[in-house]
């Protein structure tokens, strides 16, 4: 599974300390998240999405 | 942040345990106690490592524990105690061709569980947890 929260981040004009603290996960969660190194719960994709304003099959790019 | 003072006040009472034990021992320190003490040492090190990270969190406004470093710790435990049933047998084997008291091998083994654990969380938490 990839994912494009460092795109979105940008976008947004976040850095990873501001994200972790929006979804309330440690910063090195992000780092993981970013390197593709951690795959998150639902819960933890959905408030991602949530706080990028887009759908979680946006955000995590699900390989078939 | 309780959870990190408390770390902070067991790795205290471990330096200050040692201390007690390196002045009571007196000259007598035998390469076996050398050995233990230099292994308390480094998880002492590595404790203070993973208390360090855990305030530098708590800092930040981060909470000091999440579902990442939740799975990271269920693996560290999978992993280690799997291992330590392998690391039993090895220090009973060693045991039966060494002469080493009882006291000595159940030491040396309960530090060796320390040290594996500190080594799985190490690899864990570099590599990552992924597709789990």
């Amino acid at each position: 599974m990839n994912n494009r929260i460092k795109e979105l981040r940008a976008r947004y004009n976040l850095t990873q300390e501001d994200l972790a603290k929006k979804v309330n996960v440690r910063r090195e969660t992000i780092v993981f998240l970013e390197k593709n190194k951690y795959n998150p719960s639902l819960k933890l994709a959905y408030d991602i999405s949530k706080v990028f304003e887009a759908k979680i099959e946006d955000v995590f790019l699900f390989d078939e | 942040m309780k959870k990190t003072v408390l770390l902070f006040v067991i790795v205290a009472m471990v330096a200050v345990a040692c201390v007690f034990w390196f002045i009571s021992s007196g000259e007598g320190f035998s390469s076996t106690d050398m050995f233990q003490f230099s292994i308390i040492a480094l998880i002492l090190v590595f404790a203070i490592f993973v208390g360090y990270k855990k305030f530098s969190s708590a800092k930040r406004g981060e909470p000091t524990e999440d579902e990442l470093s939740k799975k990271v710790l269920q693996k560290t435990a999978a992993w280690s105690y799997y291992i330590s049933l392998y690391m039993w047998v090895a220090m009973i084997y060693i045991k039966d061709r060494m002469t080493m008291d009882t006291e000595e091998v159940l030491g040396t083994g309960i530090l060796a569980m320390a040290v594996c654990f500190g080594v799985c969380w190490l690899i864990i938490n570099f590599k990552g947890i992924k597709n789990e």
